[in-house]
């Protein structure tokens, strides 16, 4: 890291000069510009409807958490948050088992037949969600899949394999072979090799796998505003958007609060990981 | 002899284990929905009674109508926005954070991916919380101060404006990706040819000009063709903020789609409404990488 600084320095005329700084102070300004739609809530949250009108800008005088409680129940997060945690947890299980089986065969074992099977793979990861709506909620009412959770994390999982399919191969790929002919001279079939010394190897891309795959299945709206009409299977983006067409901004802190609650989820898990969220998104962007 | 045909039996007994847990998934839910997609695009079907065959009418029908041709053009407006804005907004904030590179480049690079990775849910929710009309964020400022030309815009409701509003949404929230992405590419310049060109007193933009955008771009095509599909596949923000409306100022291929699909039932329409997502998507995936054909001679 400082090897790097050293030599990715500026040319004589900006280092530490004016320009550095003006350039910094407007970075840090855009960044604000992120941030301030985020924090400026708090300022409002602790507020009556009236006192909002009044002086939004004002500190809070006293800590009323009326609006939380109303929040809380108007997007009946509770509920929320346990369909979202089984829909991510579904679309983990589902995902990623079968793109590491995949990714290790297509990195092992290239010949024409796998590498046709590959292609088709591929195609997968081109193809818009739009483009199979209709016929996924055809299908999915046909097979008693609407208003389930299965529903929504089985399709989930078949649109993420392509990609995590894509990443596994260039992982297993890194690997040195010598370590399958290792496994295999101590007498451990392929299935062996595979999970007790190839996967644990893959570790890294496991839990970019895990992470990624989390917030994607956390994140998704469209899938689940189509396969999702039974209310007491609603995920938290479906609530939170019913709370958004239900009641608007008309009252703003407890719409503050809201957004508040219904963010955090997603700011806390970045603040922990970002480092493995950049860096799997980059991994995936990077491939191409 | 005969062990080898076992082994290599086994060995293919493997393969296809491995491989049909994948290609199970993406039987059932991808390549099963994509014919039904091209097989309904071309039959009236509404979900009661049988499907007829119609032959191109639904995209004929497409053709005519209005709120087809609006979110058509709006997505391919959209595309056009998004790479003569985000790209270059991302860029130079790209080159900045790498330039100068010091200990607030890692946390900047955090902060600016942040809204990315904000459920669209989320991102809407901000957007009203900072547009709406009489009790947003801009609103209360633009009061404070007295503005009331500014108090009388309404962000969403504005047919003309509607559309801005939610690109400025959209905008805040993706411009992430491509700037953490540029910087990724940036940081993979090596290091003499910065050297160098400090040697020669090349000046910062033209550093920035001559050396660095030549460096990636590649890597900024492959941003335009995201930007590109992104637009295409278009739903969750203006959905979620407008709706498409106010009438249909910001409809969208994707909020078309769904309107025609699952609130007027009409499948055959929908789904040739989805192919035509489809072919666009790949068809300007195709245009822009052979425009320019070939790698740029530097890649990372």
């Amino acid at each position: 890291m400082k090897a790097d600084r050293t030599s990715f320095r500026a040319p004589r005329f900006f280092r530490h000069g004016v320009s550095e700084m003006l350039v910094t102070a407007v970075l840090i300004g855009l960044a604000l510009l992120i941030v301030l739609p985020m924090v400026l809530p708090w300022l409002f949250v602790f507020k009556t409807q009236l006192e909002y009108a009044y002086g939004p800008w004002s500190l809070p005088k006293h800590l009323i958490v009326d609006n939380f409680v109303e929040a809380w129940e108007s997007i009946q997060i509770g509920q929320g948050l346990i369909n979202t945690f089984i829909v991510c947890l579904g679309a983990i299980v589902c995902t990623i088992p079968p793109a590491a089986m995949a990714g290790y065969v297509f990195a092992r074992f290239k010949n024409r037949y796998t590498e046709i099977i590959f292609y088709a793979v591929m195609a997968g990861y081109f193809v818009p969600v739009q483009m199979v709506l209709v016929p996924l909620y055809k299908m999915s009412s046909k097979l008693h899949l609407i208003d389930t959770l299965p529903g929504l994390f089985l399709p989930m999982a078949a649109f993420g394999i392509p990609f995590w399919v894509l990443i596994y191969r260039s992982f297993f790929r890194s690997l040195p072979a010598d370590l399958v002919d290792a496994a295999r001279i101590d007498g451990a079939g392929e299935v062996r090799t595979f999970l007790s010394v190839m996967l644990p190897l893959a570790a890294p891309a496991t839990i970019l796998a895990l992470i990624l795959v989390f917030i994607g299945a956390w994140s998704d709206y469209l899938l689940s505003l189509v396969l999702l009409n039974d209310q007491s299977k609603f995920t938290i983006q479906l609530r939170v958007s019913q709370f958004l067409n239900a009641y608007g901004t008309d009252r703003m802190p407890r719409y503050a609060a809201a957004l508040l609650i219904s963010s955090a989820p997603t700011i806390l898990l970045y603040c922990v990981g970002y480092r493995w969220i950049i860096r799997g998104t980059l991994a995936g962007a990077l491939k191409e | 002899m005969k062990t080898r045909t076992k082994t290599k039996l086994r060995r293919a007994a493997f393969v296809i284990a491995f491989l049909l847990p994948a290609f199970a998934f993406l039987a059932v839910f991808l390549y099963y929905p994509i014919e039904e997609t091209f097989r309904l695009s071309v039959m009236k079907s509404s979900g009661l009674g049988k499907d007829v065959f119609v032959g191109l009418r639904n995209y004929a029908k497409l053709l005519q109508d209005d709120d087809f041709k609006a979110g058509l053009w709006h997505v391919l407006t959209w595309a056009f926005w998004s790479i003569v804005i985000q790209i270059p907004l991302a860029f130079t904030i790209a080159f900045s954070l790498t330039f100068y590179k010091n200990k607030l480049t890692g946390p900047l690079r955090a902060i600016y991916y942040l809204a990315n990775v904000l459920p669209s849910a989320i991102t809407a929710m901000i957007g009203m919380l900072v547009f709406s009309p009489g009790y947003g964020i801009i609103n209360r400022l633009a009061e404070a101060f007295h503005l009331t030309w500014v108090t009388e815009i309404d962000f969403f409701g504005n047919p003309s404006i509607a559309f801005w509003t939610v690109f400025a949404v959209a905008t805040w929230a993706y411009t992430g990706f491509p700037i953490i992405y540029l910087m990724a590419r940036m940081e993979q310049i090596p290091t003499e040819i910065r050297d160098a060109a400090e040697l020669e007193g090349v000046s910062g933009w033209k550093y920035a000009r001559f050396i660095v955008l030549p460096m990636v771009a590649y890597p900024i095509r492959i941003l335009a063709v995201l930007c590109t599909v992104g637009s295409l596949k278009l739903f969750d923000l203006p959905y979620l903020l407008t709706k498409g409306g106010p009438g249909n100022a910001t409809t969208t291929l994707g909020i078309i789609l769904y309107q025609q699909g699952f609130i007027n039932w009409q499948y055959g329409i929908a789904a040739a409404i989805g192919v035509v997502i489809f072919v666009l998507s790949l068809g300007f995936t195709v245009l822009q990488f052979s425009a320019s054909a070939g790698k740029d001679s530097y890649e990372g």
